[in-house]
């Protein structure tokens, strides 16, 4: 249950949503996006949304371009931006793959490009780098921060706080369904104590 | 937009081996009964066909259509689909005409009992077509209950089993309706008796309208469904 949630992710912002497992991350993005329904308040995104899921998964029988073809038709976006979105995440070389073929990482790769179908205004991504190599991950955050600098508001749940602290201009702190911090994330060390102390105040340490 | 989920669940239809065992059992079983039915009436007609065709789409159909929603909803999909968003409507009547023209296909070679009857003797065409119209429109029916069925759950066989159940109590509403107060209404919605009409070469626009609206409620409770998960 999320309790005292108040935020705002700016155009060009990528903010990090940190907080323990069940503090309410992956609620919070599904009542953004729509899929869940508010008791009280609001969740609001201005204009379309790309959404990763924490697990991404798709249909099997498609091929990626296939599949990325049908997102564009419910969409209605013109086929051309498939290329572009397999570009953005350096998904190029799975475009005639079957996506029941496809490794985990691989997967992720074709559920970011999915995300940035149209190159929409706002990002919303549960875990992106989840499955994704050493390579890959330095790729798809360069990829986020590209996107934040074309003009996109990017919000970002992520465990790992050295990815908060090398992507994010802020971090959203959650904890018990409670937003108990705002603030610039700092370096990877800085953020990693601030981060224990908010999580062992609320008692969860 | 119908258009983008219809031609994406054939895909996925079509790529499962589901159409092809389940029409190959379909087509085993009907030809057994068929050719029985045939020896036992020593004619050449066709009519018999159609209540056993009728009463094996109450198996086949669930098969093909429980997959529909279960699966995206056991696997996530239906998130994406529902944060885009997509709206229900398109969603589910793209997934029923899917299911319905798989079944149609699948049910096609069944016109084979035609030629085989015209090889034997001179049967009659006229219930031939209008049989076929009454399985068409019982497929559509069915069809849409499994589509229904597999937007309340996340279980394929769960999905399947609510759809054979609530069909065979439609296909046998008539049974008792003799020895009940409400025999007449119960006789009213039975399946089997709507596509009595049909086989018997006839079209009547009440069973015609039966059919549609059977088929209608249950893709509008689909919808109602599809959109009571996103605003849970």
């Amino acid at each position: 249950m999320l309790r005292e949630v108040a935020f705002r992710v700016e155009p060009g912002e990528v903010v990090g949503l940190l907080g323990p497992n069940g503090a309410g991350k992956t609620t919070t993005i599904r009542l953004l996006l729509g899929l869940l329904r508010p008791s009280a308040g609001t969740a609001r995104i201005a204009g379309r949304a790309g959404y990763l899921p924490e697990t991404f998964a798709a249909y099997d029988s498609l091929s990626v371009t296939g599949y990325l073809r049908f997102c564009c038709r419910l969409r209605e976006l013109p086929n051309a931006a498939i290329e572009l979105a397999l570009a953005a995440a350096r998904a190029e070389d799975l475009a005639r793959r079957p996506i029941g073929r496809l490794s985990r990482g691989q997967r992720q790769r074709v559920g970011l490009a999915q995300a940035f179908l149209g190159a929409p205004p706002a990002l919303v991504l549960d875990e992106p780098t989840t499955g994704l190599d050493p390579e890959q991950i330095v790729d798809a955050r360069a990829v986020l921060r590209e996107s934040a600098a074309d003009g996109a508001a990017v919000l970002v749940s992520t465990h790992l706080l050295a990815e908060a602290a090398a992507i994010c201009d802020r971090v959203v702190v959650l904890v018990g369904g409670a937003v108990v911090a705002e603030e610039r994330p700092g370096e990877a060390a800085d953020l990693e104590a601030r981060y224990l102390g908010l999580v062992g105040q609320a008692g969860l340490l | 937009m119908i258009r983008a989920v219809l031609r994406k669940e054939m895909v996925a239809l079509w790529a499962s081996p589901l159409p092809y065992v389940v029409g190959a059992a379909f087509h085993a079983v009907l030809g057994v009964l068929v050719v029985n039915q045939l020896e036992v009436r020593q004619q050449a007609v066709v009519q018999p066909m159609f209540p056993l065709a009728g009463f094996l789409l109450l198996f086949v159909v669930p098969i093909l259509a429980m997959r529909t929603f279960a699966e995206e909803i056991r696997t996530g999909t239906i998130d994406l689909l529902l944060a885009v968003p997509v709206p229900p409507g398109p969603l589910v009547v793209g997934k029923w005409l899917a299911v319905w023209c798989t079944t149609l296909v699948v049910l096609a070679p069944a016109g084979l009992v035609v030629v085989l009857a015209h090889l034997w003797g001179r049967p009659d065409d006229g219930p031939a077509i209008t049989g076929f119209a009454g399985l068409a429109l019982l497929a559509a029916s069915l069809a849409a209950v499994g589509v229904l069925a597999s937007a309340l759950t996340a279980s394929q066989p769960v999905a399947a089993m609510i759809t054979v159940f609530g069909t065979l109590a439609l296909w046998f509403a008539h049974v008792g309706s003799a020895v009940v107060s409400t025999g007449s209404a119960l006789a009213s919605v039975s399946l089997s008796e709507r596509l009595r009409t049909f086989a018997g070469g006839a079209i009547d626009t009440a069973d015609v309208a039966y059919f549609a609206c059977v088929t209608a409620a249950a893709l509008i409770l689909a919808g109602l469904a599809v959109d009571l998960r996103r605003l849970r």
